[in-house]
């Protein structure tokens, strides 16, 4: 058998399905990191991320036939779950109320831009770039949804524009994105 | 329902769906439609692919994470939900099994075939890519690397009960293994292709006659795996139109036992 370092997603998915803790634990080891930092950049709660680790993973194992390799690659698989865990999380009254004064600073005094925290060497300048040629309301629309867990109806408020402008910009955006990044060679699933 | 909105308004929340950025109300509508329309959730699982590189990668995981995860990790294997087999008659979703009416059953015999030597099993064991939506989704695991170690693991298990089906004149169709653990591999070398718009069936049958789809092996089958139970005392295989059947009024093509 393989080294597990040298097997795909999908075949230490399908070694997890066997009950092979060996494969949980490469995976664990390949996507766990990932999973923390969007759960913690969304949430803004490091504990809160590491429930949402144990919870992706924990799902992985016992359901591993949840993940369809056509849909997408695991990778978006797990960041979705902890997504939409920590969107989940924090979208209460007061975590909102917090978060939206935070955010209409921010948005006040313009020009903030992506986190610079640790990227892939492969991937990260061609996704900073790909960020940095969207057009800036279709920008600010999908970072204040995706990082912020607000929906667009909060968006729109938040950034005073009709709901319907917002959702438009936030699928163009992410089509805009998707072109960008394949044309850099980026987005195949593994 | 799905009158409320239309599938533009739909569309123009698709975006905003794969951010998680609606409301419960609104994504409950999106799911309901997700469910029939493959065009919109191949739209949204784009949009999602995208959004993962905005995320980070290359990060540590969080300290002593690992640890805890193994700790919960249950000791024994999962049981096998049963709960899907016993659903009645509807049409079937993806990943679910379904009952067929067990009286046209009583006309199938069972008829035990030659057994194959383990070196046949393993013979033109290729990865084929089934094409129907209705498969079991451990299949597309499956399918997508690694069958033919595993299924050449499988045939090598010493826990193993073998699966030989054969049609009603008694020619060898299929063979197989179940394991323990219900994952069951057939190895369709002698069923013959069908026109595209023809699929093969895969049905189990239970001590209590109860028989249920285990899923689809597709117009040109090769290899496939499924999820089937270590309690099944026979298979069958029928001849269907792509996409499968509730229920089947179809006379088997092979069968078989599940021997002890």
């Amino acid at each position: 058998m393989s080294p597990l370092r040298e097997l795909s997603d999908t075949a230490l998915v399908l070694a997890v399905s066997r009950y092979r803790q060996d494969a949980l634990a490469e995976l664990y080891r390949r996507h766990a990191g990932a999973v923390f930092a969007l759960a913690r950049r969304v949430s803004g709660e490091p504990a809160l991320a590491e429930e949402a680790v144990q919870e992706v993973f924990l799902r992985l194992w016992n359901q591993p036939d949840r993940f369809d390799p056509d849909r997408g690659s695991l990778r978006s698989f797990l960041l979705a779950q902890a997504h939409s865990r920590a969107v989940d999380a924090v979208r209460s009254e007061s975590s909102r109320r917090r978060r939206e004064e935070a955010d209409h600073r921010r948005t006040a005094e313009e020009g903030y831009d992506v986190e610079h925290e640790v990227w892939d060497l492969a991937v990260a300048e061609h996704v900073k770039d790909a960020l940095d040629r969207l057009p800036r309301e279709e920008r600010r629309a999908i970072e204040l949804a995706y990082y912020r867990g607000h929906t667009y109806r909060e968006v729109a408020v938040m950034l005073d524009q009709p709901e319907g402008t917002v959702k438009s910009r936030i699928r163009t955006g992410l089509r805009r994105l998707r072109s960008e990044l394949s044309s850099a060679g980026i987005g195949g699933s593994e | 329902m799905t009158g409320e909105r239309s599938h533009k308004d739909i569309e123009a929340l698709l975006g905003a769906y794969a951010l998680d950025a609606v409301d419960t109300d609104e994504a409950e509508a999106i799911e309901l439609h997700l469910r029939d329309c493959p065009r919109c959730r191949s739209e949204v699982a784009e949009h999602r692919e995208t959004a993962s590189f905005l995320s980070h990668s290359g990060q540590p995981a969080p300290e002593g994470g690992w640890d805890r995860l193994v700790a919960s990790l249950d000791e024994q294997p999962p049981e096998l939900d049963m709960t899907r087999f016993a659903a009645g008659p509807r049409a079937p979703r993806e990943g679910e099994a379904t009952i067929i009416t067990p009286a046209r059953w009583r006309r199938v015999a069972l008829a035990a075939t030659a057994a194959a030597a383990a070196v046949a099993l393993l013979a033109g064991v290729t990865v084929v890519r089934l094409n129907n939506r209705l498969d079991d989704v451990k299949q597309q695991v499956a399918l997508a690397s690694g069958i033919r170690d595993q299924a050449l693991a499988a045939a090598s298990d010493p826990a193993r009960r073998e699966i030989r089906l054969a049609s009603t004149q008694g020619q060898p169709a299929a063979t197989g293994v179940l394991l323990p653990d219900g994952r069951l591999y057939l190895f369709d070398d002698h069923l013959q292709p069908l026109p595209g718009d023809r699929t093969y069936q895969l049905w189990g049958v239970f001590p209590d006659k109860r028989v249920v789809s285990l899923g689809l092996l597709g117009h040109d089958p090769d290899v496939a795996l499924f999820r089937g139970d270590p309690n099944l005392v026979a298979l069958a295989i029928t001849e269907e139109r792509a996409g499968g059947v509730v229920s089947s009024t179809n006379q088997p093509t092979a069968s078989g036992p599940v021997t002890a």
